[in-house]
């Protein structure tokens, strides 16, 4: 019904994404297991690059994933790797929002070095502060966020070097 | 206008001061009672379900509460100008505001709910401590007076305080709930920054920075009683409710009866309820809550003068409708009979109800905030079910208010199948575009420990004891990987001619799947 199987990648989207979440090669025709309750939510009509945006949700667990031929998601990546070298992006890491909401404080400036775990700032949602702790030590590079702004979910909030 | 000719309805039109799924609860019995509707909304929720299920409705502000729920003028000139002769608060927002009560009743109006001094005496929780103690209720050892926080040279004072009760200790916000404007403090270090912050929350979210000290009593179990009261004085238990699974100290779970208690322990506990709510001078309908701990001792922790989110529960095993009580009680009438009779077979219960919140909430981030907008939403329905909710398909859940979108219950013979009822209903539950509290839920409902009839496996720390959200998550996120896959290839060749049906990719995979699984 489906035709002949092909390699596809699959990746957590900024939307749902953990910091570990994996990144799957799957066969397309690979049967789903049993057992768990399955709901399909929004799929995006492929961009220009092919990528599929897919909502799933397992056992109500909501995932955003982004599907694409996997042959040509290597053609991509080696695409990227070899303007990132000419280009020397160095390592920086951008803490994006996770929960929508007001920035209520922010305890950090750019120039600054923070310990991992530290925290950087405070988001206020449903009636509650949410605290954003630095995943790993470095130097603030640029803090987007502002005291008082609304945020939306993937909004890159502090930029560590 | 109402159907039946043989009652005239308590009231011919109330205005309800609150929004979500508590609004349309309320505006249902209203409906029943033949009473007329006034809602209110603040920009947010202009088109609100509870909005439209209103007979008019009355625009207070815009977004945050600050600007809308909580201004108490604006909502009783909303309800004098719409010649609303009573106001039901709901929980939450002005619920539980003596001043409120007191300005609505000054307005020649009837609030739904205890008197103002009864929320005076049971609402702060300090001065429900010193009354539940007067009424020889025992409560958590802890202070009595407000932690002098203004005054420098007082933190000495305030640590001899600390450590007579012992740590680790809660400060609590005398005005709080919900665990909002509360800080646990391991040792005396800590005591400095946990009363100013939890002073600060308190002030930010109810007006009053007033803490206070209490011991920490765990492990221990959260059992409250619901209770109903008139204007006489009469006060009557009507059961209690086991709510010891929580997070941040917020309920997730409720069921009535509490699992494995003595007839003895029950009678004991109920007696106490009445004891300290007929103390402070209650009516109406509020809940005094407990703690149970392993030496089986009850320690009376507050009382919420008001409707509990969890009533459901209670009116699905007493066949109540609490919210017409209220209104009956409101208008000045003694305790109905079938109340009495109600709070007489709490005694020995007979039915089991069981509820889960179902928030907007991540439970692999430590329950964080998920507000955004819902795609799909189908909830459950059948035998033993009842759905309390406000939301509907593409309804947007905003970042202002409470994150609980739907109370998910059922009641059943005995626990057991209330239980399996519960799992039923919740593998029915369909959401789309937010995260919610549903895989917590389901994974709870198939949990050996919870399900142990005897109570002992349930404590106020089964979430950080149990839950690991994240290996749970992980193996969901394995599963949807391979969906996604499917998903997203089938919707890349099939074309659906226009006239078909519409065809999730999701199931037509699955359906293939089915087929080429089949024995050839």
């Amino acid at each position: 019904m489906t035709g002949s199987s092909r390699s596809l990648r699959v990746a957590s989207g900024p939307a749902t994404a953990h910091q570990d979440d994996p990144t799957s090669v799957v066969a397309s025709d690979e049967p789903v297991p049993a057992s768990h309750i399955v709901h399909d939510g929004e799929i995006s009509s492929p961009g220009p690059d092919g990528i599929r945006s897919v909502e799933v949700i397992v056992d109500g667990w909501r995932f955003v994933l982004s599907v694409e031929d996997e042959a040509r998601a290597s053609l991509r990546e080696r695409a990227t790797r070899a303007g990132a070298a000419a280009g020397g992006a160095g390592g920086a890491l951008e803490i994006r929002a996770i929960i929508p909401g007001r920035i209520a404080s922010v305890a950090v400036t750019p120039g600054e070095s923070v310990d991992a775990g530290q925290t950087l700032l405070a988001v206020e949602a449903m009636k509650m502060q949410n605290e954003l702790r630095a995943p790993r030590g470095g130097t603030v590079m640029r803090v987007p966020a502002a005291v008082g702004a609304t945020v939306e979910v993937g909004d890159v909030l502090v930029i560590l070097e | 206008m109402s159907l039946r000719k043989d009652i005239a309805p308590p009231f011919s039109r109330i205005l309800i001061a609150n929004r979500g799924e508590i609004a349309l609860r309320v505006t249902r019995t209203c409906r029943d009672l033949g009473v007329e509707v006034i809602a209110v909304y603040s920009d947010a929720d202009a088109h609100a379900a509870h909005v439209q299920a209103a007979d008019e409705a009355v625009r207070l502000g815009a977004a945050p509460a600050g600007e809308s729920y909580l201004l108490a003028d604006r909502i009783i000139d909303a309800a004098l100008a719409t010649g609303a002769e009573a106001i039901h608060p709901g929980y939450g927002f002005l619920s539980e505001r003596a001043s409120f009560a007191r300005a609505v009743v000054a307005a020649g109006l009837v609030f739904i709910g205890p008197p103002a001094d009864a929320i005076d005496a049971l609402g702060d929780k300090l001065a429900a401590r010193r009354t539940a103690a007067a009424a020889d209720v025992p409560v958590v050892p802890g202070t009595f007076d407000p932690a002098p926080i203004d005054r420098a040279d007082a933190i000495d004072e305030i640590a001899a305080a600390a450590d007579a009760i012992g740590f680790p200790l809660l400060v609590k916000a005398a005005a709080g709930g919900g665990g909002r404007g509360m800080r646990r403090v391991a040792s005396v270090s800590d005591l400095p920054s946990a009363l100013v912050a939890a002073s600060n929350e308190a002030r930010a979210a109810f007006g009053d920075g007033a803490v206070y000290l209490e011991r920490e009593v765990r492990p221990a179990r959260h059992i409250e009683v619901q209770l109903l009261g008139d204007s006489s004085g009469d006060v009557i238990a009507l059961g209690e409710r086991d709510c010891s699974v929580q997070r941040r100290h917020q309920k997730l779970v409720e069921e009535t009866p509490a699992p494995g208690l003595t007839t003895l322990e029950r009678r004991e506990l109920h007696g106490m309820a009445v004891r300290a709510a007929r103390a402070a001078g209650l009516s109406n309908a509020s809940t005094a809550e407990f703690l149970f701990d392993r030496e089986r001792r009850f320690w009376f922790l507050e009382v919420n003068a008001r409707l509990q989110v969890e009533h459901g529960v209670t009116e699905l095993v007493t066949d109540l409708d609490l919210v017409a009580e209220q209104l009956w009680i409101a208008t000045g009438r003694p305790l109905s009979d079938r109340a009495r009779a109600a709070a007489e077979r709490a005694l020995a219960p007979t039915r089991h109800a069981i509820e889960v919140r179902l928030a907007a909430e991540d439970p692999s981030r430590d329950f964080a905030p998920a507000p955004g907008r819902v795609g799909k939403w189908a909830m459950p329905a059948g035998p033993g079910v009842r759905v309390d909710t406000a939301i509907r398909p593409g309804e947007r859940v905003p970042p202002e208010y409470d994150p609980m979108i739907a109370k998910v219950m059922t009641v059943a013979g005995d626990r057991r199948a209330a239980i399996a009822a519960l799992r039923r209903a919740l593998d029915e539950v369909e959401v789309t575009g937010i995260q919610t509290t549903l895989p917590f839920d389901r994974a709870l409902m198939r949990d050996e420990r919870f399900l142990d009839d005897d109570g002992e496996g349930l404590s106020t720390d089964w979430v950080a004891e149990h839950w690991d959200g994240a290996a749970d998550r992980r193996r969901a996120l394995d599963v949807a990987v391979i969906a996604a896959a499917r998903s997203a290839d089938i919707a890349g060749r099939v074309s659906l001619r226009k006239d078909d049906p519409p065809i999730s990719p999701w199931r037509a995979a699955a359906r293939a799947a089915a087929i080429d699984r089949r024995p050839r």
